[in-house]
């Protein structure tokens, strides 16, 4: 490196480690939230340049002169050599889902500097490093699945158990996801209208582009986008009017049954006709909304209202109980560490790639890029006046039952906040309250629509209601669409499992076995988003948790088997750089996932939980939420066994392979020149 | 100038990969057929049917 690079470089690195301490130092007074921006932008350039080089050169020694799969295995179709940064545009669409910007929003209830720095600590040397190995064993093993890897590299067992994982956490995450939804929505008239009328939106498109304009896909996502402005405005029309808004205007029971009746149709639908548009809209919208943020916060640098500490580190927070360790690295996972990356590393992407060196960009970089737009989520978050943050994202049974005395409360813990404050905010977002909206996504959009509102040329009267619905309704298209399709997927999973059953199963075109998976699939999810809206406690509390640590045990999963490759590749030399992630996964999700089960706090123990219910005064659904209690003790049990049995099964390799009993055959596919490399 | 074309490429080129306009550019190219309906239908079906296998991420 030339001395004018290294200059800038331990420029870079200063310029992180200065901004790192202010946010870290900064005590009773807010911060400025470039300083976060200035400490995360310079930690990724400095992990991009030096640590995924590293791995690049050292542990994965890529080579432009091999041909990828793309070129190798060409077909037009799955597999096309693809210019470097339209896959990471590719890559990157398919990696940010809602996790990125509700995780953090819910963590921020520990104060904005546990989650900061997990948040690009954990991307730097966890997350990219996953999403980035993951890319390269399948890059070096002809696109294959991580499945399929799992299967060739740790055996059977691995295969099969990753197939279970992934089909549970699905689950989970629809059912949670769900939930941020009906969370968002509960009697809003508004905010119902404006996402319900997203779907007669997404069947317009959907007959645009299948006979109208066939394969005009920026022109059908431009009109569909011009139709969901229209919905929001319409939305503002029946919120206002007496008469409509009843007709849109519904609790939290109502709203789960509606989207488990969606997720049902939507599933049966044809592809082409509801998931196909609305996919291609949802990924305009969502590139669109992480466009603006970024411009919004480098503009208009808004303040970090929040504390860097609160002081529910101690476990006692209203939002979701549990200690800052493990809840914390758990609650954010997309973000920092996403075991549904490595899907995406196995999946579409290496089967585009032109260029085994493009990976750098590709499964690190985008992973970078997510974990920014993380940080926005947090510092949207953490721009809300901290008492407006508690009152949007706490639930009644934390509170108190009526705004006077959830503001007392919160006021109580050193919040300031008060109800006619509260009311005056809900007016100005066209809505009824803001009060108990659990889930994330409600503050989120606040605190965008505060930050777009903040801009002079947007703070006119009206604008803080249209950001906050505009956000709503960008939450809420991402979720449908990572609904729909995830019922799909899990349809198809369940189909794979069963088949072992009964082979009739695998023929995807058969009828009954479609309707039944997607039933299975529907009920499943459908059965935890009940139990969330029936939870007392706003269903954020167990299920955000039941997703982290699923979620964090597939990272683990893929860990495992980058682990494997790494050992089989160069013996122990390499084998830190994903065993030290995976090591810290395993303990938090070993953490967290043995105090969810045991811990004798009914707010944070599933089985103390049901315990206390039992022997509290009954009610109707007290029984109900006794055997919800158990059953998502249960959930967590597999899971941590599911994932026990898969590191145990990696382990036994890797003493093998040290041991040097026998030398392991390569799964590589042999070395074959490029057509792109200079000089062939 | 330069520069700033090079950006508005991309940009437009990302673009056309999440449409899809550019992999089903390379579908005809690769089959030798000629853009029509039925074949956008053809595409279409073929490649959400692979998609829609595919865990979406969170």
């Amino acid at each position: 490196m030339r001395f004018a690079g290294r200059i800038l470089w331990a420029a870079v690195s200063l310029a992180a480690a200065f901004a790192m301490g202010v946010i870290a130092h900064s005590r009773g007074e807010p911060v400025n939230s470039l300083w976060l921006v200035i400490a995360a932008a310079c930690t990724y350039l400095v992990g991009y340049r030096f640590y995924a080089a590293f791995i690049a050169a050292r542990a994965m020694a890529l080579d432009d002169r091999r041909a990828t799969p793309a070129e190798r295995l060409r077909d037009g179709h799955d597999f096309e050599p693809t210019h470097k940064w339209i896959v990471f545009g590719h890559h990157f669409a398919a990696i940010a889902g809602p996790g990125p910007l509700v995780g953090p929003t819910l963590a921020a209830q520990f104060g904005y500097l546990p989650g900061a720095l997990w948040i690009v600590v954990g991307a730097v040397l966890g997350g990219a490093v996953q999403d980035f190995v993951v890319l390269f064993c399948s890059l070096r093993r002809d696109g294959k699945s991580l499945g399929q890897m799992a299967r060739e590299e740790i055996g059977k067992v691995g295969g099969f158990i990753s197939l279970v994982t992934v089909l549970l956490i699905m689950i989970i995450l629809l059912a949670v996801i769900g939930l941020v939804v009906v969370n968002a929505l509960k009697d809003s008239p508004w905010g119902v209208f404006t996402i319900a009328s997203t779907m007669p939106i997404a069947l317009i498109m959907g007959v645009y582009l299948r006979y109208l304009r066939p394969g005009k896909v920026l022109e059908c996502s431009a009109l569909g986008f011009v139709l969901l402005m229209g919905g929001i405005f319409g939305g503002q029309a029946v919120a206002h009017s007496a008469a409509i808004a009843p007709w849109f205007t519904y609790g939290g029971l109502t709203l789960a049954v509606a989207l488990i009746v969606y997720g049902y149709l939507s599933s049966a639908l044809p592809v082409w006709l509801l998931l196909a548009p609305r996919g291609y809209l949802s990924t305009f919208v969502k590139l669109g909304v992480i466009v603006l943020l970024a411009v919004g916060i480098l503009f208009l640098r808004p303040e970090l209202r929040l504390p860097p500490f609160t002081r529910f580190v101690d476990g006692t927070g209203p939002i979701f109980a549990g200690k800052i360790f493990p809840f914390a690295f758990i609650t954010i996972a997309c973000g920092a560490v996403s075991g549904f990356h490595s899907l995406i590393s196995s999946g579409t992407t290496p089967k585009m790639l032109m260029k085994e060196r493009h990976a750098v960009s590709v499964g690190y970089g985008s992973m970078l890029l997510e974990s920014f737009v993380a940080i926005m989520a947090l510092i949207a978050a953490a721009s809300l006046q901290p008492g407006v943050y508690f009152a949007v994202n706490s639930p009644a049974a934390a509170v108190g039952a009526n705004p006077q005395a959830a503001a007392a409360t919160i006021a109580g813990w050193g919040f300031p906040v008060t109800a006619d404050q509260m009311a005056g905010l809900a007016r100005d977002a066209g809505e009824r309250t803001l009060f108990y909206r659990t889930g994330g996504a409600p503050s989120l959009a606040l605190g965008m629509a505060e930050i777009f509102s903040g801009a002079s040329w947007f703070a006119r009267p009206g604008f803080i209601a249209f950001w906050y619905h505009f956000a709503i309704m960008f939450e809420a298209l991402f979720i449908l669409t990572t609904l729909d399709s995830g019922t799909r997927v899990g349809r198809f999973m369940l189909q794979d499992l069963l088949k072992q059953v009964w082979p009739k199963f695998a023929e995807t075109g058969w009828k009954p076995g479609m309707l039944l998976t997607s039933a299975g699939i529907v009920g499943a999810w459908g059965y935890f988003l009940y139990q969330g809206v029936l939870d007392p406690n706003g269903g954020v509390n167990s299920l955000w948790p039941l997703f982290g640590i699923s979620n964090q045990l597939l990272a683990a999963i893929a860990l495992c088997v980058s682990t494997t490759v790494l050992v089989k590749k160069h013996g122990a030399r390499y084998m830190w750089i994903t065993c030290g992630p995976l090591l810290w996964l395993v303990t938090v999700c070993f953490a967290a996932g043995w105090q969810k089960i045991f811990s004798e706090a009914p707010s944070v123990g599933f089985l103390a939980q049901a315990a206390a219910l039992e022997a509290g005064p009954h009610t109707a659904i007290t029984a109900e939420l006794v055997f919800n209690a158990r059953l998502d003790a249960a959930i967590t049990g597999v899971f941590l066994v599911l994932v026990s049995a898969i590191l145990i099964d990696s382990v036994r390799i890797w003493i093998r392979v040290l041991a040097g009993r026998p030398k392991p055959a390569t799964t590589e596919t042999p070395f074959v020149l490029s057509t792109f490399a200079e000089g062939a | 100038m330069r520069a700033f074309l090079r950006i508005a490429r991309l940009i437009a080129g990302v673009f056309q990969e999440l449409s899809d306009q550019r992999a089903y550019r390379a579908y005809l190219e690769w089959h030798g057929l000629a853009h029509s309906p039925e074949q956008w239908r053809r595409f279409s079906d073929r490649r959400w049917a692979a998609q829609v296998r595919r865990g979406r991420c969170c």
